[in-house]
């Protein structure tokens, strides 16, 4: 049945292209993006699970004095031990746990908050569209880090309510190319005879231009935001503001390994870095690499 | 050019300025509203065992005392007069610290946005005049592995390899053990390299220049033996790098609060990671405010490059929402 639907031609969404004829046309670059992208998406899934079901290769609790910063691969240790003996694979599997669902609720709420004022600059009057655009700059004028320095500074909340704030600050982002896409299609022939044979806004709205027209967008924006989120946790746990000693992040991770780098220990901090960048780096590649794919070339 | 002509410019520049007053008030609305709703105050977390009589007087001597909007009022009309308050945790004027470390943060912002460009500009510009190849594509996968960089680790990495590995501690440090001019270039160089904008940047510039490159007024340039490049820098490179510039500026300002924190820097950042530690709540507000009039002025000053390039933008009624 999903390889029917792979062949459909979805020629009332306006595409030019089908399916899989899309990933014909796609350039191999963005094809390798986007599989390096899912790969890496798929891997912090399945740590989330793993981590949540507590399955892991080590307690990543558990010290071992006799086994403090073993090198990669030294008794059975795949990424080696922290300073404490712990097992470091086991914690980077356990530190997906610090970002990964208030990461979804950050993303959640600026694909939310900002399609709704998008659809509301981009389809009413200019009265509206001002408004918003001054809500949006209004976000737009702080420091993402700063903003979150400040709510720390004012309420010392937990993670979900800083990913609350980054959602937020994620807003303009969506609502700009929501709004955009709606002023592109507004005058298309598709939409002007959807309102002749008497469809209601409504429907115009969240058929004929969000689910058929900014589905991929949005999708594109859940994986940009997805990096972001795990950009500002580890950074924030790094700065003693996130998740603290003894729970693993990869932020905090990071900072304890960081003197013993100095050392000539690098691999305390290094691996876990290298999550970071490895994930981050999957993510943005995910996120740019359907772009080319679905938005770009979609329309050629 | 006649002065008739210069009416819609100064028309619009008015507009500008007009929109960046009020987003200003509105900041001052926003930072102001999260204070005031936050439980409890510093001077709680300050007079944790005294008496309740000594709270009144500090707070008295501090103007704290009306309705909220009484409060937002005065403490607006302070800020107007250039009164930021004093820091609770040092009892200095915030201002005058602000001014202090704000310029330290200003040099390293500056100096690494322009480290980012020289970096993505060459990349952008080869990718746009050829497309994606396999010869530049490397270069453009390399902006993205930068990107990714998380800064704080990167930070380590130079300083061990500088410091340690390469014993450059005798070029970092003079005799009497003042820092040299290259201890200012490490920070700058590491936030230029890793404040994760570099392939957001690549990508907007490429996709502004290829647009450009495709406009039918540089074919007819490219047709007639004139330079492409003339033709195409306003359009093509100096609206968008200045675009691009002004988004990315709240980025790299988030950027510096971790580099400053790792290299010692006295800049803002480290101020605010202080403030947010301390709950000090005039210093952290007088950094938000610092920080978004920074934000807004390069946003001005963008909107100003672009009417001046732009003869269009007297026609356009739709302001543009940054990158």
């Amino acid at each position: 049945m999903g390889r029917m639907k792979l062949y459909r031609q979805p020629s009332r969404q306006g595409y030019e292209l089908g399916r899989l004829a899309l990933l014909r046309a796609a350039a191999p670059w963005d094809l390798i993006c986007v599989g390096y992208g899912l790969g890496i998406a798929l891997l912090v899934v399945l740590s989330y699970i793993l981590g949540a079901l507590r399955l892991f290769p080590y307690d990543p609790q558990e010290m071992d004095l006799a086994l403090m910063m073993a090198r990669p691969g030294v008794g059975g240790h795949l990424l080696g031990t922290d300073f404490m003996g712990r097992d470091i694979l086991s914690r980077l599997i356990l530190g997906t746990q610090a970002y990964f669902l208030p990461g979804l609720l950050g993303i959640t709420i600026a694909l939310g908050a900002g399609t709704l004022l998008g659809v509301l600059a981009g389809y009413h009057g200019r009265t509206t569209d001002r408004a918003v655009t001054f809500a949006v700059n209004l976000i737009d004028s702080f420091p993402r880090l700063v903003l979150i320095l400040l709510m720390i500074a004012a309420f010392k909340p937990g993670i979900y309510y800083i990913m609350v704030v980054v959602g937020i600050t994620n807003v303009p982002t969506v609502a700009s190319l929501i709004r955009g896409k709606i002023q592109f299609l507004r005058d298309k022939s598709f939409i002007e005879a959807a309102v002749a044979i008497g469809l209601n806004a409504r429907t115009i709205i969240l058929k004929h231009i969000l689910w058929y027209n900014c589905r991929s967008l949005l999708i594109i924006q859940a994986t940009l935001g997805m990096a972001e989120a795990i950009l500002i946790e580890t950074s924030l746990s790094y700065l003693g503001f996130g998740v603290q000693e003894p729970a693993p992040s990869w932020g905090n991770m990071v900072l304890s390994g960081a003197n013993y780098l100095l050392q000539g220990k690098f691999w305390l901090s290094t691996t876990p870095a290298l999550a970071i960048l490895v994930t981050i780096l999957g993510f943005h590649l995910l996120g740019d690499g359907l772009n080319n794919i679905l938005e770009v070339g979609g329309k050629k | 050019m006649r002065l008739s002509a210069l009416r819609p410019v100064a028309l619009l520049l008015t507009r500008e300025l007009l929109f960046t007053a009020l987003l200003l008030v509105g900041v001052s609305v926003v930072v102001f509203l999260i204070l005031h709703l936050a439980p409890g105050d510093p001077f709680s977390l300050l007079l944790e065992d005294q008496m309740a009589t000594a709270a009144v007087h500090v707070r008295q001597a501090a103007g704290d005392h009306g309705t909220w909007y009484g409060r937002y009022v005065t403490w607006l009309a302070h800020m107007v007069q250039g009164n930021f308050g004093t820091s609770i945790r040092t009892g200095l004027p915030v201002l005058g610290e602000i001014v202090r470390v704000g310029i330290n943060t200003l040099y390293l912002t500056l100096g690494s946005m322009l480290v980012t460009l020289l970096m993505a500009v060459p990349i952008a510009l080869s990718s746009s005049r050829h497309g994606t190849t396999l010869r530049n594509w490397p270069f453009t996968m390399f902006a993205y592995v930068v990107s990714a960089l998380p800064v704080f680790w990167l930070s380590y990495v130079v300083i061990y390899f500088v410091l340690h590995k390469f014993g450059l501690f005798p070029i970092l440090l003079g005799p009497s053990g003042d820092q040299k001019w290259i201890s200012f270039l490490l920070p700058v160089l590491v936030l230029g390299i890793a404040n994760g904008t570099v392939s957001e940047v690549v990508r907007h510039l490429q996709n502004e220049m290829s647009r450009v490159l495709a406009e039918d007024y540089i074919r007819t340039a490219r047709a007639k033996g004139a330079s492409v490049w003339a033709h195409a820098f306003k359009e093509g490179f100096l609206i968008p790098v200045t675009e691009i510039i002004a988004a990315k500026i709240p980025f790299i300002l988030g950027g510096a609060v971790v580099v400053e924190q790792v290299f010692n820097w006295p800049g803002m950042g480290r101020m605010a990671w202080q403030a947010a530690q301390d709950r000090d709540y005039p210093v952290i507000m007088g950094i938000a405010i610092a920080a978004a009039v920074f934000v807004r002025a390069a946003a001005l000053l963008q909107r100003v490059v672009y009417i001046m390039v732009n003869p269009r933008a007297s026609h356009e009624e739709s302001r543009s929402w940054g990158a």
